[in-house]
């Protein structure tokens, strides 16, 4: 998707120059309100205004049948804390994030080193990504109905298995198990992955693998000295993508756990289809809460603001 | 606190946001014009459309097409998942003229006053309506069961707009009904091979990680009771009212069955259900009578096996939002008349479901139809769904038999506890188990 | 420039892809073995036969559910979504090099867009709408939820393309007397276009198969992937494999299509002896 179509002659950096000394010189004035300002405007008006609701939904009351009781109480709150199910939810979607995690970046960064340094020309790369993304063009709807030819009782998967004489009865924690949700994330989400740490490779000089090269290190060695480290951003990126969708999803979870294992996002959904509102809100604020302190904690290891 | 938020926010005199908005573009006076003056904007000929948000249950084309050509009004449907249906009709009444809903929803969408009780005088067949929604009882007398929410119980209003039920009948309906049921579970008697005569069998190890149950609280719950009580596990003093210590025993008996491995999920949409009895994931599940001739028209065998412990029953109608008035609320009520006045409910009925004016239907049904859907009698010729695929072969009858002996025996509906937020949060804890 | 790698590594780690694309078009493959079912057959195995039947079925209104309409909506919306994540996520991506009041606050903001759970999202802007009696279509409230999902990964991509950008080519700009704007259009545009095309791609992409926080900020006609997911509430047929098939199938041609043709291009320009259209990677 990205290399750099420039006859410019680049000079290496082999130390980043002084961001923050860079970005006073080009100061700004009005000029990055203005460019960030409609983007501003989307997210105040489709996000931050009706997440306003939500919270104050979250300190309001509710019975069976009155579904929102102005109120300022933090039962919701105290709700969530008290019961040991939001803890198990909690440690489940953790679980996801962890596995999801390290096995998307583990494929995300094979894959965009392949295609960022063994793929050579901008053509090949971009066919390459899009024959990525077509099969997402086949609705989701769709896709998660044929896990079960593919993965179910008498799917495929278990046909060729026995076929081949692998195994000699049909596996059934192919589908709805912790395997098939984990199974489902990182088919969903390794694209997310891909995209930032390949934008990241091909903003490195290859001058510099180059002269790492030259200087007799081997391929490994050029990966784990220059290219992991000059990819921090895009992983960081890329791991944001990761963490915050694995931590919210309710879909997967739902269609792929065959409804046999609930997320925090899940029990969130559940509650919202129950109309019961002020509960949701709670969990969705303390979900966010969470997430947030983790986000957080991740820019302490890689600041990806800093490095623009 | 009578009010919610949503009408706190929602309502100005009466005039719905709707309404207020396109008259304020004509008139300068504003909101207290726009209740007075009711709609401002309609034109004599202009042609209506009815936005009619429900699940995919009713929503067909062919009706649409039918029910256009007889009464000139367009059907747009919105089709939504049923969660998304309860979603919409409390927090957005102003995006459909019509909704289709289930009867238990109505416990949580009338006390957000979003729905207007519909005027029974308007509706021309109303006293025709199978007394199970104006009695409470079938049409030969008998009374329905009440245990769960009967639609007896929330059918009616005080007045055109209120926030509670009578039970009595007055001259305001919060729904004209369209289609009911009995469900029970639905089994592949090929995989399993012998009878199948109690909601127990749902728990039988036998039938280990080949058991599924519906992953709706409100409709889940009650299968669950019915298995709960037939095992002997928990007996109920209102099984559509649980208390606390009831859905304790009942949630910690279906997480300890989880636990075993009895399930091989929790399906949530109709198509699900009948994905997964048709692919073999399943062999016994709660179903809906329709899944079931879905499995079979692909040629596999499915029975929807009646059990001694009887039916859970469910029902739907259709309701008018408040914002509703002038010449839309004047077609919805032709709509509904027309819903009712015979080729809607023959083409429901031939759907599997029952429909809510029987002798209509019947104009519009052959007698060897009816007497399949109907009566419990073996058709004479090959019986077919509205949309032409064959449904059963001559000399079949229909699992379950009559109209009496499946409505007769129903023993719950599907219901909101008073519990219902303990309820949920258990039901929760059991599919986080 | 890495033409020295290793033959072998280049093996195994082509073979890794192939298998990693592979896995992504599992259950495609599926779809596509399925499209052929019978006309009595279902979304699942066993096959009922063979047959084009339900291809056929694609073009038929259907009994529920009006797939044609939502998926003229769905192309039209991921259009307009793809066009405005672009620019949108190109112009903040500009002001994050600078260092500005709220910038910290807005990052943030955009991240927790990520994390919110999308229903929640959905039901916030279906109810704001409705307190306002702002009536809700595809257009209104549902290109507003789809941005709040396709921006945060607009703007995050950003930074990753303009991660240690080299600023020296702006300054040389500006010593030659560019402008602002001519910088922006000569200098960096340039440079970025290709990644550019990757963000609008990736936003198509989600806009087009967004479903949860589409759900309650569509108003009265739904988008696809909504339609379809409401059809699941009534029996579905094979036609939605058909549909499937059909898209991928249609989308894979047209990538051959273009492949053929560029690479048309560039052997001509080869001949002729022209450098321009070189990749420098």
């Amino acid at each position: 998707m990205s290399a750099q179509p420039i006859s410019v002659p680049i000079v290496s950096e082999t130390a980043v120059p002084a961001a923050a000394a860079n970005a006073a010189r080009f100061g700004g004035g009005l000029v990055p309100y203005l460019l960030v300002a409609p983007l501003a405007a989307v997210f105040l008006l489709f996000f931050l205004i009706p997440m306003l609701l939500v919270i104050v939904v979250s300190f309001f009351n509710y019975e069976s049948y009155q579904i929102l009781i102005p109120d300022f109480t933090f039962q919701n709150y105290l709700d969530v804390f008290g019961e040991a199910v939001t803890w198990q939810t909690y440690l489940t979607t953790f679980k996801y994030c962890l596995i999801v995690w390290v096995l998307t970046f583990a494929i995300g960064f094979t894959v965009a080193y392949y295609l960022a340094f063994y793929v050579r020309t901008l053509t090949w790369q971009m066919v390459l990504f899009l024959v990525c993304t077509v099969p997402f063009w086949t609705s989701n709807v769709i896709r998660m109905i044929s896990w079960i030819p593919l993965l179910g009782r008498n799917g495929v998967v278990n046909e060729t298995l026995m076929a081949l004489g692998i195994v000699d009865q049909p596996q059934e924690w192919l589908l709805y198990s912790d395997f098939s949700v984990i199974l489902g994330f990182v088919h969903l989400f390794t694209v997310f992955m891909v995209v930032p740490i390949f934008n990241s490779m091909v903003r490195i000089d290859k001058s510099l693998i180059e002269a790492a090269r030259d200087g007799g290190a081997s391929e490994w060695a050029t990966i784990k000295h220059v290219i992991l480290p000059l990819c921090r951003p895009g992983i960081a990126i890329g791991s944001i993508f990761v963490l915050t969708i694995v931590m919210g999803d309710f879909v997967t979870v739902t269609v792929l756990g065959g409804g046999l294992v609930a997320s925090v996002g899940k029990s969130i959904a559940t509650e919202l289809n129950y109309l019961q509102f002020p509960p949701a809100a709670a969990n969705a604020m303390v979900l966010l809460t969470i997430v947030i302190l983790m986000m957080v904690g991740l820019s302490r290891i890689v600041d990806v603001r800093k490095e623009l | 606190m009578a009010t919610t938020f949503w009408r706190l926010f929602d309502r100005s005199g009466g005039a719905s946001r709707r309404d207020f908005l396109k008259s304020a573009t004509t008139l300068a006076g504003g909101a207290a014009a726009a209740s007075t003056l009711g709609a401002p904007y309609v034109h004599a000929q202009e042609p209506i459309t009815l936005r009619y948000a429900g699940t995919g249950v009713n929503a067909f084309k062919e009706l649409a097409d039918k029910c256009k050509e007889d009464t000139g009004i367009t059907i747009q449907y919105t089709t939504l998942t049923s969660d998304d249906v309860v979603k919409r009709a409390v927090t957005q009444p102003s995006s459909f003229d019509m909704l289709d809903s289930e009867y238990w929803m109505l416990k949580k969408i009338i006390p957000s006053g979003n729905l207007r009780g519909m005027d029974v005088k308007k509706v021309k067949e109303y006293d025709k309506i199978v007394p199970i929604f104006t009695k409470g009882q079938l049409p030969d007398g008998s009374q329905t069961t009440r245990v769960g929410i009967a639609p007896i119980k929330v059918s009616y209003l005080p007045e055109a707009e209120s926030t509670e039920f009578v039970e009595e009948p007055t001259g305001f309906m919060t729904l004209i009904p369209t289609v009911y049921n009995a469900d029970t579970l639905g089994i592949r008697p090929d995989l399993i091979g012998r009878p199948i005569e109690s909601w127990a069998e749902l728990v039988n190890p036998e039938f280990k990680g080949k058991a599924s149950i519906l992953n709706v609280p409100a409709i889940g719950i009650m299968d669950a009771g019915q298995v709960a009580q037939a095992v002997g596990i928990v007996k109920y003093g209102d099984m559509g009212n649980m208390t606390k210590q009831e859905i304790d025993k009942t949630i910690a008996f279906l997480i300890e069955t989880k636990k075993a491995g009895q399930f091989r999920g929790l399906w949530k949409e109709f198509n699900e259900s009948v994905n997964w009895m048709a692919s073999g994931e399943t062999v016994i599940q709660s179903m809906w009578s329709p899944a079931i001739t879905k499995v079979r028209q692909q040629g596999i065998p499915c029975v929807y096996q009646p059990l001694k412990e009887g039916y859970r029953a469910w029902a739907a109608g259709l309701g008018i939002p408040t914002h509703v008035e002038g010449r839309t609320l004047d077609a919805c009520y032709e709509f509904v008349n027309w819903f009712l006045s015979g080729w809607a409910g023959a083409f429901l009925n031939r759907q599997g479901y029952y429909t809510a004016v029987l002798d209509t239907a019947k104009e519009n049904m052959t007698a060897d139809e009816w007497g399949y859907w109907m009566e419990g009698k073996p058709c004479v010729e090959a019986i077919k769904s509205p949309t032409g695929e064959e449904l059963a072969k001559p000399g079949e009858i229909r699992d379950g038999g009559s109209f009496y002996e499946r409505m007769g025996n129903v023993t719950v509906w599907n219901t909101v506890m008073d519990e219902d937020r303990y309820m949920v949060r258990k039901w929760n804890e059991f599919v986080a188990a | 420039m890495l033409r020295e790698n290793n033959p072998r590594t280049f093996f195994f780690l082509s073979l890794f892809f192939v298998l990693f694309v592979l896995f992504l078009y599992g259950p495609t493959i599926t779809i596509t073995i399925l499209s052929f079912q019978g006309p009595t057959g279902g979304l699942v195995f066993p096959m009922r036969g063979t047959s084009l039947h339900w291809f056929g079925q694609v073009f038929q209104a259907q009994s529920i559910g009006d797939i044609h309409g939502s998926f003229f909506r769905s192309i039209q919306l991921g259009l307009i979504v793809t066009v405005l994540t672009m620019v949108l996520s190109f112009l903040a991506g500009l002001a994050f090099r600078y260092r500005f009041r709220g910038s910290g606050f807005l990052f943030y903001v955009v991240v927790a867009s990520l994390i919110m759970p999308s229903v929640v999202v959905s039901l916030g802007i279906g109810s704001l709408f409705e307190l306002l009696g702002i009536e809700r279509f595809w257009w209104n409230a549902g290109l507003g939820a789809h941005l709040t999902w396709t921006l945060p990964f607009g703007l995050l991509i950003m930074f990753a393309v303009f991660n240690r950008f080299d600023k020296r080519l702006e300054e040389a700009a500006r010593d030659l007397g560019a402008s602002g704007v001519q910088t922006v259009r000569y200098v960096i545009l340039p440079i970025v276009a290709s990644s550019l095309i990757g963000v609008g791609l990736f936003g198509f992409t989600l806009s087009y198969d967004e479903l949860a926080r589409s759900s309650q900020a569509m108003g009265a006609l739904n988008t696809l992937p909504l339609e379809l997911q409401a059809m699941q509430t009534n029996a579905t047929t094979p036609v939605i494999y058909a549909l499937g098939t059909m898209t991928t199938a249609l989308s894979l041609s047209v990538i051959g299509v273009c492949l053929g043709t560029v690479l048309l291009l560039q052997r001509r320009q080869a001949r002729k002896g022209s450098d321009a259209g070189k990749g420098t990677v």
